[in-house]
């Protein structure tokens, strides 16, 4: 389903990703492991066709994302963390239409598609109201509904609990798991040890751009001979 | 780049720009009520201060003049001849000029009828203060009455000699104007009109280009839009096309502003300068390429906003970048702002914000070179180019749009 190989990103002389690689299966949530700066969110902005990779390959449901970048948008839903980056002066119902047609959707399909979102997020109250006169939360389950409007398999997440109170933090790890279900593949990057252990399937450990490991989380626990995954992270950040 | 994605993108812009209070008071509301309220103040306040320095012009005899004798001289002979001025009488001239209760003060040396009997020339010594606009006026006024008086008397003199005044007259001019009808009878328009339209145009896309790249880095909505289906190009486009329209529009409400101004008093259109508006009979070709031309600046300074919008990391960084275009587009306006289409040169055509200013001169103008028309609409179309490319060149450069 993802098929990443040796995926470099070079800005001038600084080597943000040095030749990653790793695959994701189809149903399986990939997460990426690293400090601030470790390039999570370059790989990420690198399969969502964003940048460019300086060399290598990264292959999304069959689509090169450099050879057919168009294709491979359609196929991904991403949701970043922060800010939930709707549109203030247009209600919850319009955001999430603008990315239906952005994103090839025709104008029946959007309105069916939004009445199924709305009931699946319990936003029915609200899809007419413009997103600066909503809460926190709601805004996050529009941002949700925004991201999977066209249905994608792929679902990319960068940090999405970033910078939210644990309530917050717990409906983002509910929608993923959600996505899960529903047999989407994913990729979530994040820095917090415990939110990758309580989702993922499989982590990617990323130090200065090098991914240094790349396992199953028991696996990796029984290769390390350590239960504690932090414990794990310090010691492969550290040696290399 | 798909047409389909680039109206979507446009579509939606244009409804978020219209809800959006601060882009509609200050690019559409703003100018349809401040225009015609400086306006009609200004002109106001300029006929009220031309009516003030030349009306009831109050004026005073130095204490050394202040004789029955001379009083009657100055009041017949020189004051009569202007009806606004008026001859006070204070107590103290020089304070009285002092505090601007008089405007001048004249004093005419004693012995003036027995020079001017013998034609001697009499001296006539004014005293006013020439840092107040009132007091300079008043100055050259009741010198103007002093020469009307020297003139009558020559001609008194001339004519006891028994020659005719003719003799003062060796030579008479005739002037003889060619210009048509509406020519030279539109001054403040080809003044202001080629100035205003080619200035806002320029400036009216700001607004809109700053909120539309750099505003939504800021909202971190760009990113998510960056991830759709459509590539670069269409997306730039969609906002291009945006931008282009508030630039337009924001002249259209500044024109609408005029139209309201001159609908509520004619003489709000010329600032109170006492000019007239004359009538237009401008060939339809030439108004169409001078649209056009029109058009392609706003398209030009578009692509610069957009360009500009893109590469600053945030909404205040666009805002100083932009302020600073204004001010480009604002020295080509101002350097031409007193060209005569006469004074037009051909490399003005090539140039940009020049070429819209010098073909709304030469429509206003009346005298139509099509050459020039064609050559600023070829120049501008190949600005709309080059300014598109920079723009779509930094909508692709990754170091720029993820700078932050």
């Amino acid at each position: 389903m993802i098929e990443v190989r040796e995926l470099e990103k070079k800005f001038g002389d600084f080597t943000a990703v040095d030749k990653i690689s790793f695959e994701v299966s189809k149903g399986e949530i990939f997460g990426l492991l690293g400090e601030n700066g470790a390039g999570k969110t370059t790989t990420l902005r690198m399969l969502s066709t964003m940048m460019k990779p300086t060399s290598g390959h990264a292959v999304l449901n069959g689509y090169d994302t450099q050879t057919e970048p168009e294709k491979v948008r359609t196929h991904i839903g991403i949701l970043f963390g922060g800010e939930t980056g709707l549109y203030d002066r247009l209600t919850v119902a319009e955001n999430i239409s603008y990315f239906g047609e952005l994103n090839g959707m025709s104008k029946d399909a959007i309105k069916d598609r939004l009445r199924q979102l709305a009931q699946a997020f319990g936003m029915e109250d609200f899809m007419d109201k413009r997103a600066s006169k909503l809460s926190k939360g709601m805004k996050q389950k529009a941002a949700f509904a925004r991201s999977i409007v066209h249905d994608p398999e792929i679902m990319l997440f960068d940090e999405p609990t970033s910078g939210l109170d644990v309530t917050a933090a717990r409906d983002v790890h509910e929608f993923i798991l959600r996505c899960k279900e529903k047999g989407k593949t994913i990729v979530f990057s994040s820095h917090s040890m415990s939110e990758v252990e309580k989702l993922c399937d499989r982590i990617g450990i990323i130090h200065k751009g090098r991914l240094v490991e790349c396992g199953g989380i028991e696996e990796l626990k029984e290769k390390y001979g350590n239960d504690n995954l932090e414990e794990i992270f310090i010691r492969l950040a550290g040696a290399k | 780049m798909k047409l389909k994605h680039a109206m979507i993108v446009f579509k939606k812009e244009v409804k978020d720009l219209i809800r959006d209070r601060r882009t509609v008071i200050t690019s559409i509301l703003l100018p349809m009520i401040l225009i015609p309220a400086i306006n009609i103040i200004m002109g106001g306040s300029v006929q009220n201060f031309e009516k003030t320095i030349n009306e009831n012009v109050s004026v005073a005899l130095s204490q050394a003049s202040d004789t029955d004798e001379i009083k009657k001289f100055v009041q017949e002979k020189i004051l009569s001849k202007n009806p606004n001025l008026v001859l006070k009488e204070p107590d103290d001239p020089q304070k009285a000029l002092e505090n601007e209760e008089i405007r001048c003060i004249i004093d005419v040396e004693s012995g003036y009828r027995e020079k001017l009997e013998a034609g001697v020339p009499i001296k006539i010594t004014l005293l006013y203060d020439e840092s107040k606009t009132k007091s300079s006026t008043a100055a050259e006024i009741v010198t103007q009455a002093v020469n009307d008086f020297g003139s009558d008397i020559i001609r008194e003199r001339i004519a006891a000699l028994g020659l005719s005044t003719d003799i003062l007259q060796p030579v008479a001019i005739e002037k003889s104007n060619v210009a048509k009808e509406n020519q030279g009878s539109n001054m403040v328009l080809q003044m202001m009109l080629p100035l205003l339209i080619s200035m806002l145009v320029s400036v009216g896309g700001i607004p809109a280009a700053t909120d539309l790249v750099a505003g939504e880095k800021e909202r971190n909505t760009f990113e998510p839009l960056l991830t759709t289906m459509p590539d670069r190009s269409s997306l730039l486009i969609g906002k291009y096309m945006a931008v282009t329209l508030f630039s337009f529009v924001s002249v259209a409400a500044i024109l609408a502003g005029f139209a309201i101004g001159y609908a509520i008093d004619p003489n709000s259109m010329t600032m109170g300068l006492d000019q007239q508006v004359g009538g237009f009979a401008i060939e339809p070709l030439a108004i169409v390429l001078a649209i056009l031309i029109t058009i392609t600046l706003g398209m030009t300074f578009s692509g610069i906003q957009i360009a500009l919008s893109t590469f600053a990391k945030s909404y205040k960084e666009a805002q100083t970048y932009l302020s600073f275009l204004m001010l480009a587009a604002m020295i080509p306006g101002y350097a031409t702002m007193f060209l005569q289409p006469s004074d037009l040169s051909t490399v003005m055509f090539v140039l940009p914000v020049m070429n819209t200013i010098s073909a709304f001169k030469m429509l206003l103008g009346g005298n139509i070179i099509y050459s020039d028309l064609i050559l600023a609409l070829g120049t501008s179309i190949v600005f709309v180019i080059l300014t598109l490319w920079l723009a779509s060149s930094l909508f692709k450069k990754e170091k720029v749009l993820f700078r932050s």
